[in-house]
């Protein structure tokens, strides 16, 4: 045993950030060092996707106050200012990590690419672009996309990447539920990041109700919409119920929180679907 | 470290943790020891009961990395006492102090023993042996396999059941079977001379199986026999287990 086993510095830039990362907090120099810096990033992923999963309930929250316009733009102020503003571009951090973090974790498990430090390496370097390109894009607050340009090609791009992981795991032993996830998560690691690129192209696109609504006219946008509505209420109700599974043996306990995770995901989705189809 | 007779020595703090089971009473033991550096950590142990504390348990058989009974934590990694020399130790975690526990994959029965049977007994539910033997071509032979179909799974055949990767893994013990009963269940359905495969995906594709395993990779991290079991468990869920070679 010895250093060069656990210590994955191999790029000039990473000499400098991983020492800092490793002794700044304890418990992640703890962990780099006992089980490895692939165990921290497991560890994330799980922190994020739970973050995530309750995001989920407050943005539909928000969401549902378009019923009333008025309401829902006294309520957009507040993202005026700068520390909403700030929060709001915070939230690419784990939006981005948790898709891109996923996506290595379906070429490690599903396409076999087991040359994971330059996944890792990938996976962190396009966080950090697309966490800097959004920075820009709240910034500049100018930019405009018609919706059938900025969505078709991305919506291809990730059928595409659908139809391909499906052909690799649908003849496989594990169970459609797994499958569904897996599938569900790679349409989603495109489309989520993108949905949250489109809304900060300008303030008005999700921020004043009437622009909302105008939009949600659109068939195009209500399917869309409906798709990632569905999409992450499958995906995080299936991560919570994994989380759960992990740590809680068999038995009634296991089952009851199961069936609270399913039921609280399945109104949460449900009030999503409804708000789509009635705007 | 200091010099003793030209050979380098280290002046060690070895806190090990210590369970009485008939009294209860769980609480951490300092010793302090000299050694040198090309000393094991089962060295270690033994030099405690010779000269401090004859009533420290631990436990080992070969000593030589193959029969796993001597896994313990060192500074929270698992790993095999009897593969640990002091000097990587010092080097590997910047220390001369070691924080010492048991594995916590199965109670304790006294200071850095386990209850193995308790740990055996998630393995057991794989069953890792041949269930229904393929019958050899003519009577009374061997049964062949061929190198292409051994290369595939001969690596994770190194397990020695040391459960160091069960004690890494981000999955609980409660649900888990736990990676190295994973990698069991894998050689079996991958060996061509079982049978038996439909029985094994059952339990590999259940609850308990592939899907608590959502490749942290600390198995492989920890594994003391260097076998990539994150790889072998990620293959079954790609489905490469169960294909043709």
């Amino acid at each position: 045993m010895n250093k060069a086993s656990w210590n994955p510095i191999k790029l000039p830039v990473e000499r400098y950030i991983l020492p800092v990362l490793e002794h700044l907090p304890p418990v992640v120099s703890f962990y780099a060092k006992t089980r490895g810096w692939p165990f921290i990033i497991a560890w994330a992923h799980r922190i994020t996707g739970l973050l995530l999963a309750l995001y989920f309930f407050v943005h539909i929250y928000t969401l549902s106050f378009l019923a009333t316009p008025v309401a829902y733009d006294a309520k957009m102020k507040l993202f005026g200012f700068f520390l909403f503003s700030f929060l709001e571009w915070l939230l690419a951090v784990p939006v981005i990590f948790h898709a891109l973090n996923g996506g290595r974790l379906i070429l490690f498990e599903v396409f076999g690419r087991r040359n994971d430090e330059s996944l890792i390496r990938w996976m962190l370097g396009l966080s950090t672009t697309y966490i800097l390109l959004l920075g820009l894009m709240m910034i500049r607050q100018d930019q405009s996309a018609s919706l059938i340009v900025y969505w078709l090609p991305i919506l291809v791009f990730s059928i595409s990447l659908v139809y391909l992981v499906s052909l690799k795991i649908w003849r496989t032993e594990n169970s459609m539920a797994w499958k569904l996830h897996r599938m569900i998560g790679v349409y989603l690691l495109i489309m989520i990041p993108a949905h949250m690129l489109f809304m900060h192209l300008e303030p008005a696109i999700a921020h004043e109700a009437n622009t909302v609504i105008n939009r949600m006219q659109h068939v195009s946008a209500k399917l869309l919409d409906l798709t990632l509505v569905l999409g992450v209420s499958y995906h995080a109700g299936y991560g919570l119920v994994s989380i759960c599974k992990d740590y809680l043996p068999p038995g009634s306990l296991q089952n009851v929180l199961t069936f609270l995770i399913a039921l609280t995901i399945a109104v949460l989705g449900w009030v999503g679907i409804k708000l789509t189809i009635i705007l | 470290m200091s010099q003793k007779t030209g050979q380098q020595v280290y002046n060690l703090t070895l806190k090990i943790h210590r369970y009485d089971p008939d009294t209860h009473r769980s609480w951490i033991q300092e010793y302090r020891l000299e050694a040198g550096r090309i000393l094991r950590f089962v060295d270690l142990f033994r030099k405690i009961n010779e000269e401090q504390d004859a009533t420290l348990a631990w436990n080992s058989s070969c000593e030589h990395g193959q029969c796993g009974t001597c896994s313990v934590k060192v500074n929270g990694k698992s790993l095999l006492a009897c593969e640990l020399l002091v000097e990587n130790a010092v080097q590997y975690f910047n220390t001369t102090t070691f924080n010492i526990e048991p594995l916590n994959i199965a109670p304790v029965v006294r200071d850095l023993l386990v209850d193995l049977e308790k740990a055996y007994e998630r393995l057991d539910k794989v069953r890792p042996y041949i269930i229904r033997p393929a019958p050899a071509l003519s009577p009374g032979e061997e049964y062949p396999i061929s190198p292409h179909e051994l290369e595939g799974y001969v690596n994770a055949t190194r397990c020695i059941n040391c459960f160091c990767c069960a004690s890494a893994c981000i999955s609980s013990h409660r649900t888990f079977l736990g990676p190295h009963a994973m990698l069991a269940a894998i050689i079996r359905v991958m060996d061509p001379r079982e049978q038996e495969k439909q029985e094994r995906l059952k339990i590999l594709y259940s609850d308990q199986g592939v899907y608590r395993c959502h490749s942290s990779r600390a198995c492989s991290f920890v594994c003391p026999k260097q076998i990539d079991v994150a790889h072998f468990i990620a293959l079954a869920k790609e489905g490469g287990i169960t294909r043709k070679r």
